[in-house]
């Protein structure tokens, strides 16, 4: 035993009491260690693990090879995966204004409630977009450059957000941040762009659960502070 | 089932970078996957690749993971958009995969349907999955009444060790002990079947 004090049964018994989750954060890292360095540990933790399977299901008493070769491969995935490091920080609830809206906080609200759709792009560090913004050809007096982008053809950006789904859905590539410093409030509408966001929006609730579908987009908007 | 924050002092070293912890976390849940995505997915080769497809994709999803919902739940869900997607990614391609393509080896149309008819298991393996559960129900009978309650009230009740106490009317301690005990019991009739060297092997 080269960790000292902890006899090899005191080790184990705690080994068993982490798998239930009743040890405090201390010993687990004790065990954590322990797991790294020691093979019998490692027997134990399995052997714990599959008696209380087959207990409740004895179709799941397969055979450890099986098992050993399994954590083998996942170890090598591993190893080739950077490691993670959290806290992550507290998202603030509520941030619907887009002034207000850090792209990052978005990145990790969507990422943490469907990782499996965007874990990559939070993990490239990509950003969500936040709040509704409909850009379209201006007849009113907008910013010179806003303008020029609308009447470009390409910055159609829509960003829908609701409670329950955030999803950004871009019709073509994300406009620079200083033509999406839009109020809500001053954009002329368009009947026919309305139509589009209205078929869009339908789209947004219900795909979030699922597999991620053609209508979905991770939009970048870099409005950093402009 | 256990409870819905067992997993959590392990989660909370993954987050602190440690990946042996997650290793921890693969060994306890990677049979539960592994049947889940083998319900989905008729190719049995494919199987062993989704299921660490969906550990490493957990992984990387870890620091989002707020302990709202169950681990197992969360890893669930990962599993069941995984097998999805793969499904989808085999029907635009069927040869995308080794294993998908070595299955096709003989190609005409009986042994394909032979392929998928099989549950994938070899006689050897149902065998000893067999001797396991059979090892593991004759350990339990064997146990002392005290012991064999304590780890059905764990293992299949689900209950906490402060439920437990209760429930047998003995201190938190000894119920640790008790679980603990009967674990080994367990496992030390299981050891003939895990192999000689298992220990190394792990």
């Amino acid at each position: 035993m080269s960790s000292g004090s902890v006899t090899e049964a005191a080790l184990l018994e705690q080994l068993s009491a982490l798998a239930d989750g009743e040890v405090d954060p201390a010993d687990t890292a004790v065990a954590c260690a322990r797991w790294r360095d020691d093979g019998r540990v490692r027997a134990s933790w399995h052997a714990y693990h599959l008696i209380g399977d087959v207990l409740r299901s004895e179709d799941l008493a397969i055979e450890p090879s099986r098992d050993v070769a399994f954590l083998a491969a996942v170890r090598d995935r591993l190893s080739k995966e950077a490691v993670v490091l959290a806290p992550v920080p507290k998202a603030e609830r509520g941030f619907r204004d887009a002034g207000e809206a850090r792209p990052n906080d978005a990145g990790a609200r969507t990422g943490r409630r469907w990782p499996w759709v965007v874990s990559s792009a939070v993990a490239a560090g990509f950003v969500g977009v936040v709040g509704t913004f409909t850009l379209t050809r201006p007849s009113a007096p907008v910013p010179a450059e806003a303008q020029a982008l609308a009447s470009a053809g390409s910055p159609t950006l829509v960003a829908s957000r609701t409670d329950t789904a955030p999803t950004a859905v871009a019709a073509s590539t994300p406009a620079p941040a200083r033509s999406l410093a839009l109020d809500v409030s001053g954009v002329v509408r368009d009947p026919a762009l309305d139509t589009y966001l209205a078929a869009h929006k339908q789209f947004a609730g219900s795909t979030a659960l699922g597999v991620p579908s053609a209508f979905l987009r991770s939009a970048t908007v870099r409005n950093y502070g402009r | 089932m256990t409870s819905a924050d067992a997993d959590a002092a392990l989660i909370e070293r993954v987050k602190l970078g440690d990946v042996k912890a997650f290793e921890m976390l693969v060994v306890k849940y990677q049979r539960r996957i592994e049947r889940l995505i083998g319900r989905m997915v008729r190719d049995v080769d494919l199987v062993p690749d989704i299921a660490q497809e969906t550990f490493i994709r957990a992984y990387r999803a870890i620091p989002q993971f707020r302990g709202e919902s169950a681990f197992y739940t969360w890893l669930y869900r990962i599993a069941v958009n995984t097998a999805k997607k793969a499904l989808m990614e085999l029907k635009r391609d069927p040869l995308i995969t080794e294993t998908a393509r070595a299955s096709r080896d003989d190609d005409d149309e009986t042994s394909r349907v032979e392929n998928e008819l099989s549950d994938g298991e070899t006689p050897d393996a149902v065998l000893a999955s067999k001797q396991i559960a059979a090892a593991v129900n004759l350990a339990i009978e064997a146990l002392s009444d005290e012991l064999r309650q304590a780890i059905t009230l764990r293992e299949i009740e689900g209950l906490s060790y402060e439920e437990i106490a209760e429930m047998m009317d003995c201190p938190i301690g000894t119920v640790r002990s008790r679980i603990f005990r009967a674990r080994e019991a367990i496992a030390q009739r299981l050891r003939p079947l895990l192999g000689t060297r298992l220990d190394e092997r792990w």
